[in-house]
C-alpha cells in the first residue's frame, strides 16, 4: 500500500514536474500595435539638426511564459530562452514634415529597392547594475538591423514595461549610416554645401499587445 | 468654335502686363501680373517628389483644358485619360495630352486601371455622381470648386470623401495651396497688422460669360452657368474663391450673408445676375465685402485686408502692405521695396522675406524676385500630386504593416501624415466654402440677408 502510495506520489510529482516544464516552455506571443508606437532617427547636418519619425512599427515578439512583467522585482531574472523578436518599419513611412527632405532621405536609403527597415533579436540578457524598484525592466540586447538592404549587428539596451494590453519596449542606439552602405546625403540645394553627419541616433517606443 | 470670353481675358491680361493703364492704374500696373502662365521649361526643371501620379481628367471644357495644360508642365502628373461626352472638346483637349486615352463616358474612364487620380472639371451640378463613383472606384479626386451647385450635393460629396479614407480628396479652392497667401496669412496671424477691421475683394471683367455653340441644345448645355437651376451664379462660381480667402484671412466662419444682385448689361435670357455684391458678417462686427461684375473691368481682381495698423493688398502672386502713420515700426520695412499707388506707399510683401532687401526696380522686376510666381492652379495641382502620393503610400504602408482591418485606425494614421502633405483644401473646407457660396448666390437672387446657422456647416 505504502509502496503504491509512494508510486503514486512519485508519479504525481513527475507529472507535476512535467507540467511545470511544459508551462515554462509555453510562449506568449505579442504583435506590434499602431497606437502609441514611434521610431525616430535624429541626425545632424552642417545647417541644422534633423529628425525623421515613423508611427508604423509592426512585427511580432514571442517570449517565454515566465517572462517577468512585475516591476516590483528587486532583480531581473535571467531568461531561459532568447525571445523571438522580428520588427519592420516601412522606410517611406519615416517623415520629417518636409517633403523635400523626405525625398532626399528615401533616395539615400534606396527605398525603392529596399522598402523595409528590419530588426531581428539574437541575444537578450538582463542588464547589470543596480535596479530601482518600479523602473522598467532593463535588458542588453544584440540583434541584426537591416537598413537599405545591408545587415549589421547592433547592441542596444532596451526597457520593457507592462501595459494594459501587452508590453511596451523602448530603446535607443547610435548607428552609422555608412555601416548600411548609405552615403550621408548632400542635397543639391545650396550648391551641395549641406552635408549630414554619418552618425545618427535611432530611438523607439514600441507598443505591443498579446495575440 | 469662337471663344469670345477667352479672347477678352487674354487681351485683358496682356493689357495689364503691358503696364499701359492710365491714371492711377498706371501705378497699379506693376501689381497686375496675376495668374502668370506656367512656364513649361521652368517647371519641368523642378525635381519631382514621389513617383508619378497618373491622371484622368473628366470634363474637357475651358477649365478642363487649362487643367490638362497645367498638369502637362508638372513633372510627375502624366495625363493618361481624358473624358468628355462632347467630341469637339475631347479632340481639342487631346492635343495637349496626345498619349491620353479618350473616353466619352466617365464610367469607362473610372474603369481604366491605369488611372490613379481624377480631376473633375465638369459643370458644378454634374460633380456629385462623378465624384462619388470615382471614390468608389478607388481613385483620388481633385474636384473643382464649387464642389457642387447645391448644399445637398456638396454634403453628399464631402461625406463620400470622409467615408472613403483610402482615397485622397481635394477641393479646388486654389488659394488654399498658394504659398504667397500662406505667407501673408502667417504675417496676419503675427498681429503685426493690428487686429481685423474688414476684408474686401473684387472680380471685375467685361465679358458675357456666355459661350457660343453650334446648336440650341448645345448652347443651353454649355451655358449652364447662366441658368439658376444648374449654377450658383457669379457669387458662387467666381465668388467662392474670394469668399473663402476672406474667411481664411479673418480666421472665421460667417454668421450671416447678405447679397444684392442685378442684371445690368447682359440681357440675353439668363436668370442669374451679371453684377453682385456680397457681405459676410463675422463675430465682433467684422465684415467682408465681395463685389463681382461682368459689366466693367476696372481694377480687375484683387483682395484687400484691413487691420488697425495696416492694410494688405493681394494681386495675383504679389502683395503690398500700407501702414498707418501711428503703426509701430517693424524694422525691415525701411529697407523693403516700395511701390506708389496714387498717394499711398505700398511696402512690398513677398514670401521668402530674406530677399526683401535685395528687391529693387519696378514691380515686374520685384515679381521675378519672388520664389512663388506660378498660378494658384499650378500650386493646387502640385499639392494634389504630392498629397495623393503621401496618402496612397501611407495607406499601402499601413496595410502592409497591420493588415486591412480597421478603417478608423487607418484614418488615425493618415491624420498623422497631414504634416507631410502640402497645404490644400480637403472635403471639410470645400464643403464649408460651398455652403457660403450657395447661400451668397441665394442672397443675390433675392436681395436679402440669410443667417448661416452652425448646423449648416455640420457634415454629420
Amino acid at each position: 500500500m505504502i509502496h503504491k502510495l509512494k508510486g503514486l506520489i512519485w508519479n504525481g510529482g513527475l507529472a507535476a514536474m512535467l507540467l511545470t516544464a511544459s508551462v515554462s516552455a509555453e510562449t506568449v506571443k505579442y504583435r506590434g500595435m499602431f497606437k502609441g508606437s514611434s521610431m525616430k532617427i535624429d541626425g545632424t547636418s552642417t545647417v541644422h539638426d534633423w529628425t525623421v519619425e515613423s508611427k508604423l512599427i509592426s512585427g511580432n515578439m514571442e517570449l517565454e511564459g515566465g517572462f517577468p512583467s512585475d516591476l516590483s522585482l528587486e532583480a531581473v531574472p535571467a531568461l531561459s530562452v532568447t525571445p523571438k523578436v522580428n520588427v519592420k518599419v516601412a522606410a517611406r513611412s519615416m517623415k520629417s514634415g518636409k517633403p523635400t527632405m523626405d525625398q532626399v532621405m528615401l533616395t539615400a536609403m534606396n527605398a525603392d529597392d529596399h522598402p523595409w527597415i528590419t530588426y531581428k533579436l539574437t541575444e537578450m540578457t538582463p542588464s547589470k547594475g543596480e535596479r530601482k524598484i518600479g523602473d522598467a525592466l532593463k535588458y542588453d540586447t544584440k540583434g541584426e538591423l537591416t537598413v537599405s538592404g545591408v545587415k549589421k549587428e547592433i547592441s542596444m539596451p532596451v526597457n520593457i514595461s507592462p501595459t494594459d494590453k501587452g508590453l511596451k519596449v523602448a530603446g535607443k542606439v547610435i548607428i552609422k549610416m555608412s555601416d548600411h552602405g548609405i552615403k550621408a546625403p548632400a542635397p543639391k540645394i545650396a550648391l551641395g554645401l549641406i552635408t549630414t553627419g554619418d552618425e545618427v541616433s535611432l530611438s523607439f517606443e514600441w507598443f505591443t499587445q498579446k495575440r | 468654335m469662337t471663344d469670345q470670353t477667352e479672347k477678352i481675358d487674354l487681351n485683358r491680361r496682356d493689357f495689364l502686363k503691358g503696364g499701359s493703364m492710365a491714371g492711377m492704374m498706371a501705378m497699379m500696373a506693376s501689381g497686375a501680373t496675376a495668374f502668370k502662365p506656367a512656364d513649361a521649361n521652368a517647371q519641368s526643371s523642378k525635381p519631382p517628389i514621389g513617383p508619378p501620379v497618373k491622371f484622368g481628367v473628366i470634363g474637357c471644357g475651358y477649365h478642363g483644358r487649362d487643367i490638362v495644360g497645367t498638369l502637362a508642365v508638372l513633372p510627375n502628373a502624366p495625363v493618361v485619360a481624358i473624358c468628355d461626352h462632347y467630341g469637339a472638346f475631347l479632340r481639342r483637349t487631346g492635343r495637349s495630352a496626345p498619349e491620353a486615352t479618350k473616353y466619352e463616358n466617365y464610367k469607362d474612364l473610372l474603369a481604366d486601371e491605369n488611372v490613379e487620380a481624377v480631376v473633375v472639371a465638369t459643370p458644378s451640378h454634374q460633380h456629385k455622381d462623378i465624384v462619388i463613383d470615382a471614390l468608389k472606384a478607388g481613385k483620388h479626386v481633385y474636384c473643382e470648386a464649387p464642389i457642387a451647385s447645391s448644399i445637398e450635393d456638396a454634403r453628399a460629396i464631402a461625406l463620400a470623401a470622409k467615408n472613403t479614407p483610402k482615397q485622397y480628396f481635394q477641393a479646388g479652392l486654389q488659394y488654399r495651396s498658394d504659398p504667397q497667401r500662406h505667407f501673408l496669412v502667417d504675417y496676419v496671424r503675427t498681429g503685426a497688422w493690428g487686429h481685423s477691421i474688414f476684408a474686401r475683394a473684387q472680380w471685375h471683367k467685361k465679358t458675357s460669360w456666355k459661350r457660343a455653340a453650334p446648336s440650341n441644345e448645345r448652347e443651353r448645355e454649355i451655358n449652364w452657368r447662366l441658368n439658376n437651376e444648374t449654377s450658383c451664379g457669379i457669387a458662387g462660381e467666381i465668388g467662392i474663391h474670394l469668399l473663402d480667402a476672406n474667411n481664411w484671412f479673418l480666421s472665421g466662419r460667417p454668421s450671416a450673408v447678405s447679397g444684392f444682385g442685378s442684371n445690368l448689361l447682359w440681357k440675353d435670357g439668363r436668370d442669374v445676375p451679371d453684377t453682385a455684391q456680397v457681405t459676410l458678417e463675422y463675430p465682433d462686427g467684422v465684415q467682408s465685402y465681395v463685389d463681382i461684375t461682368l459689366c466693367n473691368s476696372f481694377d480687375s481682381e484683387y483682395e484687400m485686408y484691413h487691420g488697425t495698423d495696416s492694410a494688405l493688398m493681394v494681386r495675383g502672386s504679389q502683395a503690398w502692405m500700407f501702414k498707418e502713420a501711428d503703426a509701430p515700426m517693424l524694422g525691415w520695412e525701411v529697407y523693403a521695396k516700395k511701390d506708389t499707388f496714387h498717394k499711398e506707399v505700398g511696402i512690398y510683401l513677398v514670401a521668402n522675406a530674406t530677399k526683401l532687401t535685395t528687391v529693387t526696380g519696378s514691380g515686374e522686376e520685384a515679381a521675378k524676385a519672388s520664389p512663388f510666381t506660378d498660378t494658384p492652379l499650378w500650386y493646387a495641382l502640385e499639392a494634389f500630386v504630392h498629397n495623393a502620393y503621401v496618402h496612397q503610400s501611407g495607406v499601402e504602408d499601413f496595410i502592409a504593416s497591420f493588415g486591412d482591418t480597421d478603417d478608423e485606425i487607418l484614418g488615425e494614421y493618415l491624420a498623422e501624415l497631414e504634416g507631410s502633405k502640402k497645404p490644400a483644401a480637403g472635403y471639410q473646407l470645400g464643403y464649408e466654402a460651398n455652403v457660403i457660396a450657395v447661400k451668397a448666390h441665394e442672397a443675390t437672387m433675392n436681395n436679402n440677408r440669410i443667417e448661416l446657422d452652425d448646423s449648416l456647416f455640420d457634415l454629420g
